[in-house]
């Protein structure tokens, strides 16, 4: 069975049973049943290899069979997944948070001014006009963070989001995902989150 | 023979001779042309290959492969058969005009175009479709983004195809009959001038081939070291 589709009958925006991802003859990610309500926000735990990415590329309908059941009653427009290593478009810091922006027909100069706002609150203000190929891996992945964070999305994806930050880059990120009152957010981390933002974890064998 | 051929080159080319101006400008609007059409095509064709399952796609992408090696007298040869009197467009009359060698040009520069557009959005890193998806970007926005990244790899091609046309000679003698003063390229030029024993003449066109032709190498050069320090 392979079952993710829409559904809107309640306030569980995610609802999953029997998740299992096979490549081959091995199982690469088997999900506990689990429900996530709107607004929430989950950490997905779980050692290398335990099928946390492959868990979010199912959530992010990006290309991925499964078998069990995954209901998502988000709209993929409103899915934004921000891969364990963020590929940024070539261009500047600015070209990269507004892309999000003109996918939705955001007229320039409003674009421009959300853009700098969230880079303000990721405390990148002054990276706005710097190309992406001159930042450090840290940076870019706050950049990565921040290009998803400014389209405000009903459900944030964040592959291991603190890998690479320094705890000025760990404390910007819990920012500006504390600024997202509206999104049902999900984490993945290895172990633990270094912050106290999620308010209960899924572990993934 | 050689040294005193240089000499009286340059000397024809510091009198702008007209001969040699006039096959230098036709041949350059000539390959400007016909690249920029097999450009566009080639382009949308290649990305077309590359990005949708298009019905019999490894044997399209295998015969434009092929078509990349195809001898420029064999490419004038089906131009004349197809544009002249007899050929299904004999009645528009455009063999031995300049359009002729355009056409021809152009199917020398669509498989070089083509060929290396697929290739370069083939290797693009799978993240930049999941990244333009998961953003919410549309598929006009997405294929942009697709060109946008595979950039660098897609002017190399056009430049290649460019320097190709610009220095080939069979499909401008075969369809273009080196006519003077109407399809008389700087390749036919040069061939004509040596057969007829005017070697400074046909040193002088060749010093304006190898002039672009170092431009374009100079150019693709420039280009891969930018592309390489970007990477980087």
């Amino acid at each position: 069975m392979n079952t993710t589709h829409l559904t809107s009958s309640n306030d569980n925006i995610i609802c999953t049973r029997n998740l299992a991802v096979t490549k081959g003859d091995q199982v690469i990610c088997r999900a506990p049943d689990f429900t996530v309500s709107r607004g929430e926000r989950i950490g997905i735990i779980g050692p290398n290899g335990s099928g946390k990415s492959t868990l979010f590329r199912v959530l992010a309908q990006l290309d991925c069979e499964f078998t069990g059941e995954c209901q998502v009653t988000v709209e993929p427009r409103e899915r934004v997944y921000v891969h364990q290593s963020p590929y940024l478009f070539s261009g500047s810091v600015l070209d990269n948070i507004t892309y999000g922006l003109t996918a939705r027909s955001i007229p320039q100069t409003q674009r421009r001014k959300m853009a700098l706002q969230r880079l303000e609150q990721m405390e990148m203000a002054d990276f706005a006009n710097r190309n992406v190929k001159q930042l450090s891996g840290g940076e870019q992945r706050r950049v990565a963070i921040a290009r998803a964070c400014v389209l405000e999305p009903k459900l944030l994806l964040l592959d291991e989001p603190l890998a690479d930050l320094d705890p000025a880059g760990v404390h910007a990120v819990q920012k500006t995902l504390a600024g997202l009152v509206n999104s049902t957010i999900l984490i993945t981390a290895p172990i633990s989150l270094p912050f106290n933002f999620v308010q209960r974890c899924i572990e993934l064998g | 023979m050689i040294r005193d051929g240089i000499i009286d080159a340059l000397k024809l080319l510091g009198r702008l001779d007209t001969s040699v101006i006039d096959a230098a400008l036709r041949s350059l609007w000539i390959s400007t042309l016909a690249v920029t059409a097999a450009s566009l095509a080639g382009v949308a064709i290649g990305l077309l290959l590359a990005r949708k399952p298009v019905p019999g796609r490894a044997v399209l992408v295998v015969l434009f492969r092929i078509g990349m090696s195809v001898p420029t007298v064999l490419i004038g040869l089906l131009c004349y058969a197809i544009l002249s009197r007899r050929g299904p467009f004999g009645q528009y009359e455009l063999l031995y005009t300049t359009w002729a060698i355009v056409i021809g040009e152009f199917f020398l520069a669509l498989p070089i175009v083509t060929t290396w557009t697929h290739g370069a959005i083939m290797r693009l890193d799978p993240r930049v479709s999941e990244t333009a998806y998961t953003l919410g970007a549309r598929p006009i926005q997405r294929t942009l983004t697709y060109l946008n990244e595979a950039r660098l790899a897609i002017v190399l091609a056009v430049l290649t195809a460019f320097a190709r046309c610009f220095t080939e000679l069979g499909i401008a003698m075969m369809v273009g009959g080196n006519i003077r003063g109407r399809t008389r390229t700087l390749t036919t030029a040069t061939a004509l001038e040596t057969a007829q024993g005017e070697f400074a003449r046909g040193m002088a066109m060749s010093f304006v081939l190898l002039l672009l032709a170092m431009g374009v190498t100079l150019v693709i050069a420039w280009f891969s070291r930018s592309g390489q320090e970007s990477a980087s």
